[in-house]
């Protein structure tokens, strides 16, 4: 096979603009006998249909989640896709899972070179817990209740009897639908477009209700609609000087939510408010996000650089009306200082880009980017009641956070041969925060990287550097307002040194059928000035990517993947030098294998998939006070298998079967034999750890209609 | 001496004759498409009549009027369709795909000719063009569906290079990307963009904000970490942890918060459901009480409990 030299990217570009060159020159082509009588231009409609019905073993909130199989029993099966092409018009559609709560169904269609539009619709299903039970009842959809005749308790052991009459199942799950439209026109070098998307998000979902030293994790049901447009207008231009667009875009996102409010009764002997007032948790305010941009961009051939340009501004206000400080009549509290927050940010991002070759074998970057939150909201003092009860009687300031945050990115590339590619690069990041312990942070980062490729069918790819992130001053005396421990670091905002690196390797020998990928990287962090909090994570991750095309109709595959990541962190339990330590460590391995087989006899095609995965986490904690402590693993086991298998008995018609079990095996402390009534002070909702196994058979017909099945 | 005269003449009469033929214009096929489907009658070939390069009416499709058809993409196919002796190699065509030889910055450029304007010129800027990626590593122009257009096939094609990635969204908690509800373009803009990023939005949170819009505030009580970034806390690719967080609770949240009391004490596994259940470990930890870690908006949730 011939070999070509490798050719920096910058020169697609450049060829770019030649190759345009080229088109125009059509006109100088004698195109008159290209009548194109052998091209099966697409006409008229086609489609390809599937009808069947699966039947599922088992209920399975995991397996239920985002697919829709989440209980036992039979569902049908609908999907299809089909298009319909006339002289100037075409249309195409996509029809997936209409019978599920996953349903998708898509319409989009056009002139082409003259305007397009699209139609859409998705559901996903989310579905966390099928396992969960509670007392609460909902008799309006801010509200919950409490069953009639409750009898209050201290603790969850006390009312361990009426808890296990009252509780009913609920389960933890949500439905999102997404309806979208839009559409783009194109004149000459213009483009305008406008897309609109409804999501509406309705369910149940877990939250922690509390007061004075008791909580109940409450079925919240919450009811969210987001509205979101998107205009933009773009010009493309093309010259002897080179090419470039200019776009303008606005972005509007409105978010709203009904319920201000999640009213609920406290179960618990201590409260001092019961129905039909009870304890009030505030929901989601509306808010609503706008955003002007603006984006340019240039290819200069002659000097052979890129430049690209963008600005964007935008707005972000939350103005929903307040609850009260307590819905406590008892309490004398203050006149709340405003009856909404007024909220609003303003924010701002920059970016600009340069690419060039200014000589042979070489290619260079600039780029700098920022990022503003000015966050404008007002700050007042507010006098909080405490659990309904109590005020607080020292007023806190609201903190309105605001940052600013730049980066700069210098690389290049250079080519020491046909074969070798060095880069290198340098990056600075700043960011300044207000109102937290650091003002100022500054990261520079640098990389070296060595391509290898000899041979077009082998990669070789190795990349290491480092950075060091410093501060100004961790400001104790403002941490320590917040009542924090003046020698803890926060990880985000501390000093921090960062090693990394990286190794990738790709071979696809043609002779062999073949192709393999190895991938490893490793990134350690040392917080080396941190005495509390976060001081040292590792992380690492090794894959191994084999695929084999056995013969022209047959393939497989096999990939493992394995991934570490380590921390340890400080604490103070006698809030003074640290007195114990916790070392997490997550470990992560997924074997992924599997082959296809087409045109069995002219007529089978087999595709089987298989992957496990098993995620460990492992904690120890060692404490002055307690001595050394390690919690039980935390496990989860996945084993998905799929089979399919289709069998075409004509050109149109194809019965399709499936098959795939599922098992999926959590090991999780924090949920094992945690009943509702098992932690004294909180009553929870029992979710229990998963341990689904589940089955799904299907079978179905495929019919292909019109001029011809899909390739 | 006869010899090399009449080489010389056929060698002058071949230039006459190139010449008169137009200089480009020999470098074409004489019939267009018509003459590479004369050998290229293959499925895969044909299956380019189902998609967007081979519509007609499109005067800017390769197959509107007046326009190169295959050798729009593929370039002159003149000399690859002509005659070749025994033994000798055809010349090559500009191919597409990593299994071809011609340059990924060739086969990209033939693509950017046309195409340059949807690249929004983040492309020249992007890391899938610094490391050569080739368009056709990624979309299948053959095709009336490319699968990497499609959300429930995309991630696959992503993974091809994206191992790790892949691994990742195999952990027992992902956005439901395996399950073809969900693709990598939800969230990445894998063209690049003006903005130096590869994420759709401009900020990572304003990304995040697109499906979780609840969460964006302003709160009257703002916990900043989320202000800042959703990534802080959360591992978007996949965690071993419920909510993605990228550890479990309560040592998440004692990586930061070491105020006198429950926050700083060391919980240790004493405190699970079979000894004395603790709230600060079990169910939901901390959110047990601190329920509103994304902000609150009550005039009494400054700790975030409202």
């Amino acid at each position: 096979m011939k070999r070509y030299p490798v050719t920096p990217i910058f020169i697609a570009a450049i060829t770019g603009l030649a190759a345009a060159a080229t088109a125009a020159e059509a006109q100088n082509v004698d195109t008159s006998e290209w009548i194109c009588e052998f091209c099966p231009f697409e006409d008229g409609s086609r489609g390809d249909y599937f009808l069947g019905a699966s039947s599922v073993s088992d209920d399975s909130a995991y397996l239920g989640n985002a697919s829709g199989y989440d209980e036992e029993g039979v569902y049908a099966n609908l999907d299809g896709e089909g298009s319909a092409t006339g002289e100037k018009h075409r249309l195409r559609w996509v029809l997936e899972d209409l019978a599920l709560d996953s349903r998708f169904a898509a319409l989009e269609g056009g002139r082409p070179g003259s305007f397009d539009y699209r139609l859409a619709y998705r559901e996903l299903p989310y579905r966390r817990f099928d396992t969960t039970s509670s007392v609460f009842a909902q008799p309006a959809g801010d509200r919950l209740s409490l069953p009639g005749g409750w009898d209050p308790q201290p603790t969850t052991t006390a009312m361990a009897d009426q808890v296990g009459a009252a509780l009913r199942p609920r389960n933890l799950e949500s439905d999102r639908s997404i309806f979208d439209i839009g559409g783009r026109y194109l004149a000459g070098g213009f483009r305008v477009s406008a897309d609109y998307r409804r999501q509406e998000n309705e369910g149940v979902r877990s939250l922690g209700g509390s007061a004075f030293t008791n909580a109940a994790l409450l079925p919240m049901p919450f009811d969210y609609v987001t509205d979101e447009v998107d205009i933009g207008l773009r010009y493309a231009m093309r010259s002897g000087m080179g090419s470039g667009f200019v776009s303008l875009g606005w972005y509007l996102s409105d978010f709203r939510n009904d319920n201000t409010a999640l009213n609920w009764a406290h179960p618990f002997g201590a409260a001092v408010l019961t129905e039909p007032a009870g304890y009030a948790l505030a929901q989601a305010p509306d808010n609503r996000y706008s955003r002007v941009s603006v984006a340019a961009g240039y290819v200069l051939p002659d000097i052979a650089t890129t430049v690209s340009v963008s600005a964007a501004f935008g707005q972000i206000e939350q103005d929903a009306e307040f609850l009260g400080y307590t819905v406590n009549p008892e309490v004398d509290a203050e006149p709340l200082p405003r009856n909404s927050l007024d909220g609003e940010i303003d924010t701002t991002n920059y970016a600009f880009a340069v690419t060039s070759r200014p000589i042979d074998k070489t290619r260079l970057r600039l780029s700098y980017r920022y990022d503003e939150r000015d966050n404008k909201t007002a700050r007042d003092l507010w006098n909080r009641v405490i659990v309904d009860s109590l005020l607080s009687g020292s007023p806190e300031q609201n903190v309105p956070y605001s940052f600013e945050r730049s980066r700069l990115k210098l690389s290049g590339d250079y080519d020491l041969l046909d074969t070798l590619r060095l880069s290198a690069g340098y990056e600075r990041r700043d960011v300044d925060r207000d109102f937290q312990e650091v003002a100022e942070q500054t990261e520079d980062t640098a990389w070296a990287k060595l391509r290898w490729r000899p041979f077009q069918a082998f990669e070789f790819d190795i990349r290491g550097g480092g950075s060091k992130r410093d501060i100004d001053s961790y400001n104790e005396t403002f941490a320590v307002t917040f009542g924090q421990n003046p020698l803890m670091r926060k990880y985000h905002l501390a000093y921090r040194e960062r090693r990394f690196g990286a190794l990738t390797a790709s071979w696809s020998p043609p002779e062999t059928s073949v192709s393999m990928s190895f991938a490893a990287s490793y990134a350690d962090d040392d917080y080396a000035q941190s005495a509390l909090g976060l001081v040292e994570a590792e992380e690492s991750a090794y894959s191994l990517d084999l695929g084999w095309s056995i013969t022209e109709k047959s393939t497989a595959y096999v990939n493992v993947g394995v991934e570490s990541i380590e921390s340890e962190q400080l604490g103070s339990a006698s809030f003074a030098a640290p007195d114990w330590v916790a070392e997490n460590e997550d470990g992560f391995t997924t074997i992924g294998t599997g082959f296809r087989i087409r045109q069995i006899a002219d007529r089978v095609d087999l595709r089987v998939d298989y992957t496990h995965s098993e995620g460990k986490s492992e904690i120890l904690l060692d404490s002055a006070a307690g001595g050394a402590s390690r919690f039980p693993d935390l496990e989860t086991t996945l084993d998905d298998l799929n089979v399919r298998l289709a069998y075409r008995s004509s050109e149109r018609l194809e019965l399709d079967l499936k098959l795939r079990y599922q098992r999926f095996e959590t090991e999780d402390w924090a949920l094992a034999g945690v009943t509702p009534a098992a932690i004294p002070v909180v009553l929870s909702l029992g979710a229990e750890p998963y341990d689904d196994e589940t089955i799904i058979v299907g079978l179905g017909f495929r019919y292909a209609m019109g001029n011809g099945a899909e390739e | 001496m006869r010899l090399a005269v009449s080489a010389a003449s056929l060698a002058l009469l071949a230039l006459v004759v190139a010449g008169s033929a137009g200089g480009q214009e020999s470098e074409y096929t004489r019939k267009g498409a018509d003459t590479c489907l004369s050998c290229h009658e293959e499925q895969t070939t044909l299956a380019l009549f189902r998609g967007k390069h081979a519509v007609p009416s499109d005067p800017r499709s390769p197959f509107g009027h007046g326009q190169l058809q295959c050798e729009a993409c593929h370039g002159p196919g003149g000399p690859h369709s002509g005659r070749v002796r025994r033994g000798q190699e055809r010349p090559p065509i500009i191919g597409f795909g990593n299994d071809k030889p011609t340059p990924v910055a060739q086969q990209n450029a033939m693509c950017l000719t046309c195409h340059d304007g949807d690249m929004g010129f983040g492309w020249q800027n992007d890391a899938h063009a610094g490391g050569e990626v080739a368009c056709a590593d990624c979309h299948v122009s053959h095709t009336g569906s490319d699968p990497v257009l499609k959300t429930s096939t995309q991630p696959e094609q992503c993974y091809e290079c994206h191992v790790q990635t892949k691994t990742r969204m195999r952990k027992a908690f992902t956005h439901p990307l395996t399950d073809g509800k969900m693709d990598c373009s939800s969230c990445h803009a894998v063209h690049g963009d003006a903005v130096d990023s590869d994420l759709l939005h401009v900020t990572i949170n304003d990304t995040c904000q697109t499906c979780h819009a609840e969460l964006r505030g302003p709160f009257l009580w703002e916990h900043a970490p989320v202000s800042e970034d959703c990534g802080l806390c959360h591992a978007p690719h996949g965690s071993n942890h419920p909510g993605l967080l990228s550890k479990r609770g309560p040592l998440l949240c004692q990586s930061c918060h070491s105020q006198s009391g429950h926050p700083s004490f060391a919980f240790e596994s004493d405190g699970l459901a079979s000894e004395m259940p603790s709230q600060y470990l079990l169910g939901q930890n901390c959110m047990n009480c601190h329920s509103q870690v994304h902000g609150s908006n009550h005039p009494s949730g400054s700790g975030l409990m409202r």
